[in-house]
Parts: structure tokens; C-alpha cells; sequence
């Protein structure tokens, strides 16, 4: 530290003058406290007021996609199996599959018959059974081994 | 929860506060209302933090607040804040007190510094802090530090010189 250094400390040093903390000067600091908590407390409960109102949003937004997005989603329900009363409809369209031994059914092509393609057996074997209280008998029904073939032409073409 | 809180703040504004607007004054370059108004919102930062700060070091963190606050409302166009080739107020033999003369004339001539230059000077002179508490309070390595208060030292040397030569 050289002279003039030392001069600059002593010039600082000497410089200072006393100053109480007065009435005033407490009364200024406190209400700038004053003011900048208020202005803290603004500010929080606005950054507070942002975030529900975009969480509400999100949530506002996020439950329309899935309501969108559910009807396609979901698989269809399984009406048909729970109950009994479907059991008897299903039954004759699985045993009548044995229709086919039926000459004009089991050679679709070689036959040329319009009702020999496969779409068309549900329609026939339906048919076949002819109404459903008998379809409602155990599928060991004697009328789906004795096809009449004459009522199965006449409702399949 | 509120007298808690400013437990103990009182004092030691009421016992640093000469000091403080006195450091701040100097950062300033002599504008006593700037100086106020930066001690002010320094405390008032202070205030929020005492909590926190106060079982440490609030000197501390109320000049490294004071510091950077001055060295921010001197980038700040509407201070007006200009260098200028001549000292401003020049003080005249008879007019004023030695002491009062003398000051002026250092507040004159910290104000022609740039504010880091000014702060490191202050800090360094006026506080008496080593160069570590210097570069701390700036915000800034201590090879910086020390490149801003001789610089300011040599600034302050050549302007000092100056104001005191005899007009021929």
C-alpha cells in the first residue's frame, strides 16, 4: 500500500459522518416492508391462481379426450353369453354345421347351387330348424340330421 | 411470529445504518437520496431473509446487496449518470469546511469510476475487506476483483492529482 493508498483509507475513513437511525428512517423502512410484502403476497397468490386454473384445464382437457376415445376403445359387451336365453340360438347354429353332409351343401363349387356359399349356410341351417321352440331342444334334435331338402332350397335361393 | 421474526433486526440497523448509507453514499459517488433509497431497499431485502441470515453473516449479505443494487441502478439510463472531462464540484477554499470540502471532492471523483471499478475501490479502502470478501461481494474471481480496485485506484490517483493542482 503506497501513500496515496493510504491517503484514499484515511479519506474514506474521515469521510463518514454520523447518522442516527431516526423515527423517520424506521418508519420509511417499515412501510417499504409493508409494501413489498403486499407486493409478495400479490404475486404468490397469483402465480397460485395460474396454476389452478391451468391444472383445471388439464383436467378439463384430459377426461374429453378419454370420453372421445372410450366408445371406440371398448370391445362390445358379452350379452349374448351370460345369458340363457341366447343359449338355445347359438346351439343349433354350432350343430348345424352337420348340415353339410347335405350332397348340395358340401360341393360348393362342383354343385352351382346359390345356396351352397358359405355365408349362406347361417340363413339355411336356420331355416332348417324351422322355428325356434324347437331349436330350444338339446342339440341332439333328430330334424338337423334329416335335412329336408326341398326347405332348404326354397329359403336359401 | 412477526416480532419473532424481526428479532434483532432493529438493532442492528439501527447499528450499522451510519455505516451503511455512509458505504453507500461512497458507491453512489456523493448522491445522498440515491444512497438512502439503496440502504432502504437493501434492509428491506434484508428484512425478508433475517430469518435466514441472521445467526451468520447479514453485514455481509446486506453489502453484497448493496453492492450489486448500486452497481444496477447505475446501468439504469434516467440516473444520468454521465463521465464528464472536469470535475463537477470543485470545492473552493473558504466556503466550505476542510472536511466537508474533502469529501466532495472524493464522492466527486468516485462517481467519474464505473460502478464495479467504484465498488471494488470502496469495498477494498472504505470497508477494509480483503480481496476474497471483495470478490465475493461483486460476485466475481478475485483476480477481477483486484483488476477493478487498481484500476480504480489508478483512475482515482490520476483524478485526485488533478482536482488539486493549482489552476496557473
Amino acid at each position: 500500500m503506497d501513500d496515496f493508498e493510504r491517503e484514499l483509507t484515511r479519506m474514506m475513513h474521515d469521510s463518514r459522518a454520523p447518522t442516527p437511525f431516526g423515527p423517520g428512517h424506521r418508519a420509511r423502512l417499515y412501510e417499504g416492508i409493508r409494501v413489498r410484502r403486499r407486493s409478495r403476497v400479490l404475486w404468490r397468490a397469483g402465480g397460485s391462481a395460474l396454476a389452478v386454473a391451468g391444472l383445471s384445464i388439464g383436467l378439463a382437457l384430459l377426461p374429453g379426450t378419454g370420453s372421445r376415445s372410450q366408445p371406440a376403445d371398448r370391445p362390445a359387451p358379452p350379452a349374448t353369453a351370460p345369458t340363457p336365453s341366447a343359449e338355445p340360438t347359438s346351439v343349433p347354429s354350432t350343430s348345424l354345421p352337420p348340415t353339410s353332409t347335405f350332397p348340395g351343401t358340401t360341393a360348393p363349387g362342383s354343385g352351382g347351387t346359390p345356396s351352397s356359399s358359405p355365408s349362406d349356410t347361417p340363413g339355411v341351417s336356420t331355416s332348417a330348424t324351422a322355428s325356434p321352440p324347437v331349436s330350444t331342444e338339446p342339440p341332439t334334435a333328430p330334424p338337423t340330421t334329416e335335412p329336408d331338402p326341398s326347405t332348404s332350397y326354397t329359403t336359401g335361393g | 411470529m412477526e416480532r419473532f421474526r424481526a428479532d434483532g433486526f432493529d438493532e442492528f440497523v439501527a447499528a450499522r445504518w451510519s455505516t451503511l448509507l455512509h458505504v453507500a453514499r461512497l458507491l453512489t459517488g456523493g448522491d445522498r437520496q440515491r444512497a438512502e433509497d439503496l440502504v432502504q431497499e437493501a434492509l428491506v431485502k434484508l428484512w425478508f431473509a433475517w430469518p435466514k441470515v441472521a445467526e451468520q453473516a447479514p453485514e455481509a449479505y446486506v453489502r453484497q446487496v448493496l453492492v450489486r443494487m448500486a452497481a444496477r441502478s447505475a446501468r439504469r439510463r434516467w440516473w444520468g449518470e454521465r463521465p464528464v472531462g472536469e470535475l463537477p464540484d470543485r470545492p473552493e477554499p473558504g466556503d466550505v469546511s476542510a472536511a466537508v470540502a474533502e469529501r466532495s471532492r472524493l464522492e466527486a471523483a468516485l462517481a467519474l469510476l464505473p460502478p464495479r471499478q467504484r465498488a471494488a475501490v470502496v469495498l477494498r479502502y472504505c470497508e477494509d475487506l480483503p480481496e476474497g470478501q471483495v470478490a465475493q461481494a461483486l460476485g466475481c474471481p478475485v483476480g477481477t476483483a483486484r483488476s477493478h480496485a487498481s484500476r480504480g485506484v489508478a483512475r482515482l490517483r490520476q483524478l485526485l492529482s488533478d482536482s488539486v493542482r493549482p489552476v496557473g
